[in-house]
């Protein structure tokens, strides 16, 4: 199963992914553009949270034994069997909101002005994910979950030269846009 | 006289019923499994009746199942289970046939508690309970040529039903006995900007009062419902919400029962642990010698679920989670409940920022084990759980009451049992932003 990881020291809290996420799912025009003029203003499946120097885009984590899945009154989440991604059915959700408060993480947004519960579903109908294309500091990346083992291993490899590479820069992080 | 024997029984095709059998057939596909429901149809979503009732939902969205889909379960409708017999594992339906099981599960549900008014005399056309399909069929027709509604009950499923209703056009009344709306479920504070909003929709409301005559014409059709008040309401629908009652009368004479109760470990087995028993009909008794019953639909699914998986396996295993917790879009007021209060739990409460807005948390030796959201439901996903979890939160109910952000602390992400957690990477120390 391919998830969206988080590097979560990469992420500098810009919000590009949100923005992103908004326009390109949310959107009837697709371009940042036309997407905010548009009402209801279209909204994001990932959100940038945190605080105190942290910050953490957060959104499905896909659950293998889901809550929502459970809670769901009219049918509208579901299961890809293919993907294995949860996905809402826009067309059964009527915005109730008892998924939202079967979340455990608090990923799931009610879109009030839309009725429908907004969820990331890994653009999994799309060649590759939005957010995950978009991110400047590529704190976001599409990952097999059964190689999350190496991807740590690789972590812990390159920690100690980022770190250092952080200090020597006063602490400043450096984009590089062109990788 | 007609003889069949399975390995598994379920008794009720409703949210608990169906996911036992399902999750049953898919956990041990060489089982013979057989569903038995009263009720002419099986597999739909009983929460939709009223957004159905009021003409704003095709009926073909009703169903998660339709016959023909088999997956590889025996369904039998319109047959009612009439007696069990526990020694000798088998039931007797109505029609006499008796069905033989290896295991059992019961589901029966609830049936609507009938109010006084109606106990000693000939109900009137035009009067209904909201519970079932076949009811809720005969509502949607009959509403058609009368538009004016009374509803008794100002619970969940009544308030739910008026605002449906009302959002559809017709003119509804909505009567409660306590002071004010969902009393068992919400203190006056939070129920208040609902009651407003409901007001403003149109809906009358009417608490602390009940019905306590009717009239019918000619036909025999209600034409009209007298407040205790002595005020008289015309109605040509009156729809009956106040509540159900466990449907156990099959099993009453068993030893199943306890103080009244059928009562389940939560392993959701019953005395006999070859019997299981799940969803509405049933009370759990938690490992701290309380009994919960968490009659709701995602409690019911994962009950059923959790049953079929159970049922021939060596090491049954517990329910994840005990509570009754409801969420409502009440024509776009977010309505969140924990749950109510507890003997001697106190509260803490935040009011606004805004009009009709109103947080609410009961706690009980600094556990949340109550309250509810109105108006702004941010955070509530995490809520529930740090309440299912029976965290500590005395450092932090200011935070909960109005949280900074949508999401809490890491430490909740990573308590929950799940097979994929958190996924995001380490923070690490020196991390500048
Ligand atoms: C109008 C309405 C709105 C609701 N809205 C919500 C909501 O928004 N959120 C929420 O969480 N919950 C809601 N609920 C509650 C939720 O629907 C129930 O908690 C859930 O359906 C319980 O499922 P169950 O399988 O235990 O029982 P049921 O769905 O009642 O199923 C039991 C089945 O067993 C059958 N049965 C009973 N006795 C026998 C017998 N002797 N022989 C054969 N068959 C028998 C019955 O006919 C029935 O089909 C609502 C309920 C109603 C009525």
């Amino acid at each position: 199963m391919k998830v969206i990881a988080v590097h979560v020291d990469r992420c500098t809290g810009c919000k590009t992914c949100e923005l992103f996420c908004a326009t390109e799912r949310g959107s009837e025009g697709k371009t940042l553009l036309k997407a905010v003029q548009e009402t209801p203003l279209p909204q994001a499946r990932v959100r940038v949270e945190g605080g105190d120097g942290v910050s953490v885009p957060l959104q499905c984590r896909h659950c293998l034994d889901a809550p929502c899945l459970d809670a769901c009154l009219t049918g509208a989440l579901a299961r890809d069997e293919e993907t294995g991604m949860v996905w809402v059915k826009d067309d059964r959700c009527i915005g109730c909101w008892t998924c939202v408060m079967f979340c455990p993480y608090g990923v799931i947004y009610p879109w009030a002005e839309r009725k429908m519960a907004l969820k990331c579903d890994r653009c999994m109908h799309m060649e590759s994910s939005a957010c995950v294309d978009v991110c400047p500091t590529r704190a976001l990346e599409i990952v097999e979950i059964n190689q999350l083992g190496e991807v740590f291993a690789e972590k812990r490899r390159s920690a100690a030269s980022v770190a250092a590479a952080v200090a020597g820069k006063g602490g400043a992080v450096v984009l590089d846009l062109a990788k | 006289m007609n003889e069949a024997n399975f390995d598994l029984v379920v008794v009720g095709g409703g949210a608990a019923g169906f996911n036992a059998a399902l999750s049953c057939r898919a956990r041990y596909p060489e089982k013979r499994v057989v569903l038995v429901d009263q009720e002419p149809e099986v597999g739909y979503y009983r929460t939709l009746l009223p957004m159905f009732m009021a003409g704003k939902l095709p009926e073909e969205k009703l169903f998660f199942w339709r016959p023909g889909e088999g997956m590889g379960l025996e369904v039998r409708t319109n047959v009612k289970v009439r007696s069990l017999d526990r020694q000798a594992k088998r039931l007797t339906l109505e029609s006499g046939e008796t069905l033989g099981y290896q295991c059992l599960i019961l589901a029966p549900g609830g049936r609507p508690v009938v109010p006084p008014v109606f106990e000693r005399s000939v109900t009137p056309d035009g009067v209904f309970p909201v519970r079932s399909l076949g009811v809720a069929r005969e509502i949607k027709a009959w509403l058609l040529a009368h538009r004016d509604i009374v509803v008794l009950g100002g619970g969940l499923v009544g308030s739910k039903t008026s605002v449906f209703l009302r959002l559809a056009g017709f003119s509804v009344t909505l009567v409660e006995r306590e002071a004010h709306i969902l009393p068992t479920v919400l203190s006056a504070n939070t129920a208040r900007p609902l009651q407003r909003h409901l007001e403003n929709m149109g809906v009358r409301v009417c608490t602390g009062t009940t019905i306590d005559r009717f009239k019918a014409d000619a036909a025999g059709a209600v034409k009209a419902v007298r407040l205790a008040t002595g005020e008289w309401v015309p109605c040509g629908t009156f729809l009956v919400g106040i509540g159900s009652t466990p449907d156990v009368g099959f099993i009453r004479e068993t030893d199943l029962m306890r103080d009244g109760e059928l009562v389940v470990s939560t392993t959701l087995q019953t005395v006999d642990p070859a019997i299981f028993a799940i969803g509405d009909a049933v009370a759990i008794q938690t490992p701290d010698g309380a009994r919960a019953h968490p009659w709701t639909w995602p409690q019911a699914v994962a009950q059923g679920k959790l049953a079929g998986t159970n049922a021939f396996s060596a090491s049954p295993r517990p329910l994840k989670r005990t509570t009754r917790v409801n969420a409502q879009n009440i024509s776009g007021v977010p309505l969140m409940i924990l749950g109510g209060p507890g003997v001697g739990s106190s509260i803490e409460a935040r009011p606004g920022p805004g009009e009709g807005v109103w947080r609410e948390f009961f706690l009980d030796d600094s556990r949340i084990v109550g309250g509810a959201l109105v108006g702004d439901i941010a955070g509530a996903g995490p809520l529930h759980f740090t309440m299912a979890n029976a965290e500590d939160v005395s450092q932090r109910v200011a935070g909960l009451l109005a949280p900074r952000t949508r999401a809490f602390r890491p430490s909740t992400w990573t308590r929950l049992g799940q097979s994929y957690r958190a996924r995001n990477f380490a923070v690490k120390e020196s991390t500048p932003c």
